[in-house]
């Protein structure tokens, strides 16, 4: 028999021990012992989606963590209150910084370790091959990791995730099925959100159970944006297996070196500041005399300045030296730059697509200053200007101005 | 023993132009294809300055490689003016449609080991990700697959040909903590991807003279980059067709939908932009927000 049959997973539905991928890794980052937001975030949606899948098929699959790094063991029973029922660590010297070289391999040795899969639930099966799904930060990091890895152990990815469902799916399709209508159990729907914010895309991952070219794609991997999932309330309570592996490090493995590593805080100050106001292509018409207008706004709420993504790509033609340096990818409010929640957030002529709301929905209070009243922005905002900016910021910066003048000689 | 000369590839994409004035949306939020441009895309740009650097700073041999249909030559001549490349390749076939990253990487992987002649490349470089929805995957899976160690986020680096190693600076940001600045070093081969901000620095007057000399041949050569050009079908690369295309993709599109509204958690009020009283009442609301909140 072989594995390419269509439905034949569905024959191991009741066969626990005999599925050969099995169990939800999560490739946890951190920095120096401290894990990134978007790892307990991960690990907040990889419980939720295993409650289910526990409920639904069989509760001998496990959420897993995957933690490297030079002195990690004390990591571990914070990542099982934040959700793993298992961490697997690797310490090493040379795992003390991340290359990506040393890391894709020791992840994989780990991923494929039937001793590992076994410590990690005893009904695991001796067929064991690999996780049956995995998950990486969509950041700098995770994002070349996911890819390696996926090289490595020759399965799909899907990149930039910001929803999840597991189902049992019906699929027709030319080349996975040869167009029969075909049964895939467990699969894991990976939504994505187009660079517009606009359209979400599903991507699958399926194995070729056409027999021409059957082929079995596991583990389903996706990587994460950060920000978009809540991370689970640390329960102290919670248990779980902690194992230690041996990586094997070849010098080979070691060819790539960290010489130094310099951390380096932003000039650009959205932490401290009370206010931000961010601009997006609405400054299009005539984007010099639009930033002066929005630079004096900024100036009398004492605010910081932010922009959307399209701006940090240069999109207009200017030689006027203060708009470029407010045009620079350390300003993007947004999953493709800084998570800011001011007090009050600002934003004008930004329609408000996915990408930016994940970057600022935590603000105290935020207004839309927009002429278009359909703008996404306006279920996300409390309050929303309609009009165009030309209009509306020099009256209203000079009606601030003058309530700062009261507000001061009453002081 | 003279110093081997060395060899650059570079992985470009055709991407549609999103500058303003060149990019067209639909009324509904969505790109306009059929109305935008296509150019070499700004992050495979960047790459190719990488390569241009090389070619200025080492006399390297560059080639440059894309997969796609055959209008993606105009990518390749955009990124011979850049770089003044001595070859260009486009990977095309019928079959390499509909291809996931780990079946583009595949078609790379080929097409690299033909650069130069044959002799492959000692440094790959890619950009960073292609802005149409592309995945930043490509490129450290055609590393992978074609056995280099990946260097993500180049922002500088520098070669040194004798021992055959490269010295380089990336640039990391985590998200919500902080940015880090890496410095690394490897042997070559690698593969490196160029940070969006990546820009070349000519400093000696050496340089700047084979800066001048290669703008001036890169010009010139572009102009007959046909010359240039070799089209690698799939037989050409010796590419197994289950390993390409549809049938080599793990992932496919299951669909595709417009992204419903979130649920409105904040009660929005409108007012108009127009009318000086109800602007001032959203003054006297914003200073008395500003001044009651708690210094952070």
């Amino acid at each position: 028999m072989s594995e390419s049959t269509p439905n034949l997973e569905s024959n191991y539905n009741n066969l626990a021990g005999i599925e050969p991928y099995q169990h939800l890794y999560v490739v946890i980052e951190h920095e120096e012992g401290i894990p990134v937001p978007v790892s307990l975030e991960m690990l907040g949606e990889a419980r939720r989606l295993m409650d289910d899948f526990n409920a639904k098929y069989s509760s001998n699959e496990k959420v897993v963590a995957v933690v490297l790094g030079d002195n990690v063991r004390n990591l571990c029973e914070d990542l099982i209150k934040s959700g793993a029922d298992a961490v697997v660590y690797a310490n090493s010297p040379s795992l003390r910084y991340y290359t990506n070289l040393l890391y894709t391999k020791i992840i994989c040795q780990i991923a494929e370790d039937k001793n590992v899969a076994r410590s990690i639930s005893p009904l695991s099966s001796e067929n064991f091959k690999k996780p049956r799904y995995m998950f990486f930060s969509a950041d700098n990091t995770g994002r070349h990791l996911s890819s390696t890895v996926m090289a490595q152990l020759e399965s799909g990815l899907a990149s930039d995730i910001n929803k999840l469902v597991i189902s049992d799916l019906e699929i027709r399709h030319e080349h996975k099925t040869k167009g029969q209508l075909t049964k895939y159990e467990k699969t894991l729907e990976m939504y994505r959100p187009d660079f517009s914010g606009f359209l979400w895309t599903t991507i699958l991952c399926l194995d070729n159970r056409n027999p021409s070219i059957a082929r079995e794609y596991h583990p389903q991997s996706c990587s994460i944006i950060p920000g978009v999932f809540e991370p689970i309330a640390k329960e102290d309570e919670r248990t779980g297996t902690i194992i230690e592996f041996e990586p094997q490090i070849s010098d080979e493995d070691l060819r790539v070196k960290v010489l130094s590593r310099n951390i380096i805080k932003s000039t650009i100050d959205f932490e401290s500041c009370k206010i931000i106001v961010s601009y997006g292509r609405g400054i299009r018409d005539s984007p010099e005399e639009n930033f002066k207008l929005i630079e004096q706004f900024a100036k009398s709420l004492n605010a910081e300045i932010g922009i959307s993504l399209p701006i940090s790509k240069r999109p207009y033609q200017t030689k006027d030296q203060r708009l470029l340096s407010y045009m620079i990818p350390e300003r993007v409010i947004g999953t493709s730059g800084r998570k800011v929640s001011p007090v009050v957030y600002i934003a004008i002529g930004i329609s408000g697509a996915v990408q930016h709301i994940a970057g600022m929905k935590e603000s105290g209070f935020v207004v839309v200053i927009n002429p278009d009243t359909d703008a996404a922005f306006r279920d996300e905002c409390d309050l929303f200007i309609k009009g165009r900016m030309e209009q509306v910021l020099p009256v209203l910066t000079e009606l601030i101005k003058k309530r700062m003048l009261t507000i001061e000689k009453r002081a | 023993m003279p110093v081997r000369p060395l060899n650059v590839g570079v992985i470009v994409k055709l991407e549609p132009d999103f500058s303003e004035g060149n990019v067209s949306y639909n009324p509904d939020g969505t790109l306009n294809r059929a109305e935008t441009k296509n150019i070499l895309g700004p992050h495979s740009a960047a790459a190719t300055l990488a390569a241009f650097y090389c070619k200025v700073k080492y006399a390297a041999r560059v080639a440059i490689g894309t997969m796609g249909p055959p209008i993606a030559n105009q990518a390749l001549k955009q990124a011979q003016i850049i770089s003044n490349a001595d070859e260009l390749h486009l990977y095309s076939d019928r079959i390499f449609a509909g291809a996931d990253t780990l079946a583009t990487a595949e078609v790379l992987r080929l097409g690299v080991s033909r650069m130069n002649n044959g002799l492959g490349a000692d440094i790959v470089i890619s950009g960073h990700r292609a802005s149409d929805g592309e995945t930043g995957q490509t490129g450290p899976q055609t590393a992978w697959k074609l056995g280099y160690p990946f260097i993500g986020n180049v922002i500088d680096f520098q070669i040194d040909p004798e021992n055959r190693s490269i010295h380089a600076k990336r640039f990391i940001s985590l998200y919500g903590f902080y940015d880090v600045i890496e410095e690394i070093q490897a042997p070559l081969p690698v593969f490196i991807s160029a940070d969006p901000s990546y820009k070349p620095s000519f400093d000696t007057v050496s340089e700047r003279l084979s800066l001048a000399r290669n703008l001036n041949e890169a010009r010139s050569k572009a102009e007959n980059f046909e010359k240039y050009l070799q089209v690698y079908n799939s037989e050409a690369l010796g590419a197994d067709p289950r390993f390409v295309g549809l049938p080599g993709s793990p992932t496919i599109v299951y669909k595709v939908e417009k992204i419903p509204k979130a649920k409105a958690k904040r009660r929005v009020e409108f007012i108009d932009g127009n009318d000086t009283a109800q602007l001032d009442m959203a003054a006297e609301k914003l200073l008395q927000l500003m001044t009651e909140a708690p210094i952070k």
